[in-house]
């Protein structure tokens, strides 16, 4: 939609609401997503450093 | 993939296979050097392999050879075996055994007593011994095949498998010689299996697994979310839906029909029965190839042979009912997770009953054109469904097998697995024609495991200029509606927040069910200015592990852009499938 007139933030950006409570699942440890994952959970990754490598 | 950065290689000398280790069939499969996994035929060339041993005159039988004992050598023959590893004996369903080796108790297990050495002694033989036997009988089949010696496999097991069911496996195998470097389940090897074909796009998307089996069936329903896989539930059935149902069908109706001709009913007498159970189930099999299928059977009862054919529309009219029965099954399953058949984008058939023609056709029916179901007579690109287990395992093994044991052990730990997944969708807020309104689209689908990142490019109103964003979460829901008055256009006339649908399904002329998005908590509103005409936007979201949001907005193809965080969210334990 178009901005409406009058809008304003800071640095143009508003955070309002939060994320629902997340619920606690298992995930399978298959498939080279997981093991992607499990590594960078290892070495407390982010995504951004892990591209890197 | 990560094998070089994350062990040390161990004795270099492990091979490992996928081993999927069922009750009434077992099947050995190998990740071949282009990193595809093809399954591995015995010395009698086959595939599937039935889960049998027997013994005369203490030579050991395995597989088919074993199975065709079943009638003349029953008391020496084991069969079904492998839900018994583990279990006590008051807590097992000994009926699949009827024909052959009762299982008995002992001690704290289960055992058979059985003459497999060459005197005439009854030895008895726990359930453990039985299953180290067995494998490594698979274990030397694939080891002949590739000219190496196997050491060590990823084995299949079902989702309500138990610990102690585990440990006996694991101990029973390495008795084998074989090291089982991890267990995964029947389900999720499935969905590897296909997700590891080069052709394959991982992408968002929830999956039925039914595993349709002989003694059993199990259905899983599984979140894919970028590769990474969560169970949301499972069901299992063990006295409606399986393969034996279907045989039992065709037993029923040959012993009639000898009945008639010679008034002795072939069921009464268990080696008549035992001959008439192995020749139903090829009939079974025959009829999910061809539209005609013979039966016959050398001396069926008093002497007399038995002789006759079966076409699949009478075999699929006999048996309806057990047909009807996968079909609630697998809807049940569905309803457990609490899903809609419409949230479901794939079926993956998977089990050797899953070759019947008649059951994707019924699913087909029941999920909506869009759902895809995996099976062979749906899909000519399938694969083998009675192969995904072992398939799925032997390409687990190929990314494990350079890993030392106890780092599997660790990062295979509820530690690590155990992780937050989104309630709802996370989503923007895009133009609809009409400028005012907005049209929410999902970003990132709920049940994806966090941390996660995803990036979108969305529309926006035509003339360009000042726009605003709004991340929002999603609720989905399903509308349900007369004919006349849907229209797929998104502009339903109840609710200005009810918009847009993915999919719709006229199961019942009159009556139109689709999915449509309702408009959760707005999370974040971020303007961007000066968007050229005719621009779109990106928007990119990341959840970090901590459940704290990062949300960066610019124009497709611009610089700089806006970025802003959210508050993080709280978890609640629970939830677990």
């Amino acid at each position: 939609p178009v901005l409406p007139q009058g809008w304003s933030a800071e640095k143009d950006f508003k955070s309002i609401g939060q994320l629902s409570p997340a619920t606690q699942r298992n995930i399978e440890p298959v498939g080279p997503h997981f093991l992607a994952h499990e590594r960078r959970k290892r070495h407390q990754r982010t995504f951004s450093e892990d591209d890197r490598i | 993939m990560s094998s070089q950065e994350e062990g040390e290689l161990s004795s270099p000398e492990i091979t490992a296979i996928g081993i999927s280790f069922g009750n009434s069939n077992s099947s050995i499969a190998y990740t071949s050097g282009e990193g595809k996994a093809e399954v591995i035929a015995n010395e009698e060339g086959d595939r599937q392999i039935p889960s049998v041993l027997s013994y005369i005159e203490g030579e050991e039988y395995h597989g088919t050879q074993a199975k065709s004992q079943l009638v003349r050598n029953s008391k020496n023959t084991v069969a079904y075996f492998r839900d018994f590893l583990g279990r006590d004996f008051d807590s097992i369903d000994p009926t699949p055994c009827h024909a052959s080796a009762h299982p008995q108790k002992h001690e704290s297990t289960v055992a058979f007593s059985i003459q497999d050495q060459e005197s005439d002694a009854q030895n008895i033989v726990t359930v453990s011994e039985i299953t180290t036997r067995h494998i490594r009988r698979l274990a030397s089949s694939a080891s002949d095949f590739l000219g190496k010696k196997v050491n060590a496999a990823v084995i299949t097991v079902p989702t309500n498998v138990t610990e102690e069911q585990r440990v006996a496996l694991s101990e029973a195998a390495k008795k084998a010689g074989v090291e089982v470097l991890q267990m995964i389940l029947e389900p999720t090897a499935a969905v590897l299996a296909y997700d590891a074909r080069p052709e394959a796009k991982i992408k968002d998307k929830i999956i039925v697994v039914a595993d349709l089996g002989g003694t059993r069936s199990d259905i899983a329903i599984v979140a894919s979310r970028g590769g990474i896989y969560s169970i949301l539930s499972t069901s299992h059935d063990y006295e409606t839906a399986a393969g034996v149902q279907l045989d039992q069908v065709l037993i029923d109706h040959f012993a009639k029909e000898f009945i008639k001709k010679n008034k002795t009913d072939p069921r009464k007498n268990e080696r008549s029965m035992a001959k008439l159970k192995l020749e139903a189930e090829a009939t079974k099999k025959a009829l999910s190839l061809g539209g005609n299928a013979s039966c016959s059977v050398e001396s069926l009862a008093n002497g007399i042979d038995f002789s006759s054919t079966i076409n699949r529309t009478r075999y699929e009219l006999l048996a309806g009912k057990v047909f009807g029965a996968f079909t609630r099954l697998i809807e049940e399953a569905v309803r457990k997770a609490d899903l809609d058949i419409l949230d479901v984008d794939e079926v993956i058939l998977s089990g050797g009953t899953s070759h019947t023609p008649k059951i994707s056709q019924n699913l087909q029916r029941l999920f909506p054109p869009t759902t895809r179901i995996l099976s062979p007579s749906t899909l000519p690109t399938a694969i083998d469904p009675s192969s995904l287990s072992a398939r799925g395992a032997a390409i687990q093994a190929s990314l494990v097998q350079e890993f030392e044991k106890d780092d599997i052990e660790q990062s295979t730990h509820p530690m690590v697995t155990v992780t937050p997944h989104l309630r709802n969708a996370i989503g923007v807020m895009v133009v609809s024609e009409d400028v005012k309104k907005g049209l929410f689209s999902a970003l990132v689908e709920k049940e994806t495991a966090v941390p996660c990142r995803r990036t979108g490019v969305f529309a926006v109103p035509r003339d360009g200029g000042d726009v605003i964003v709004k991340i929002c979460e999603g609720l989905r829901e399903i509308k349900v509606s007369k004919k006349e008055k849907a229209k797929i256009n998104g502009k339903p006339a109840s609710d200005d927040s009810e918009l847009d649908s993915d999919d719709e399904e006229d199961e019942e002329a009159e009556e139109i069910r689709e999915k449509v998005w309702k408009v959760g908590t707005v999370l974040a509103e971020a303007g961007v200015k000066g968007v050229k005409k005719g621009g779109k936007v990106e928007v990119r979201i990341k959840v970090e592990a901590d459940l704290g949001v990062q949300v960066e907005v610019r124009e497709a193809g611009g610089k700089g852009g806006v970025r802003g965080t959210l508050e993080k969210a709280r978890v609640v334990e629970n939830g677990s499938a």
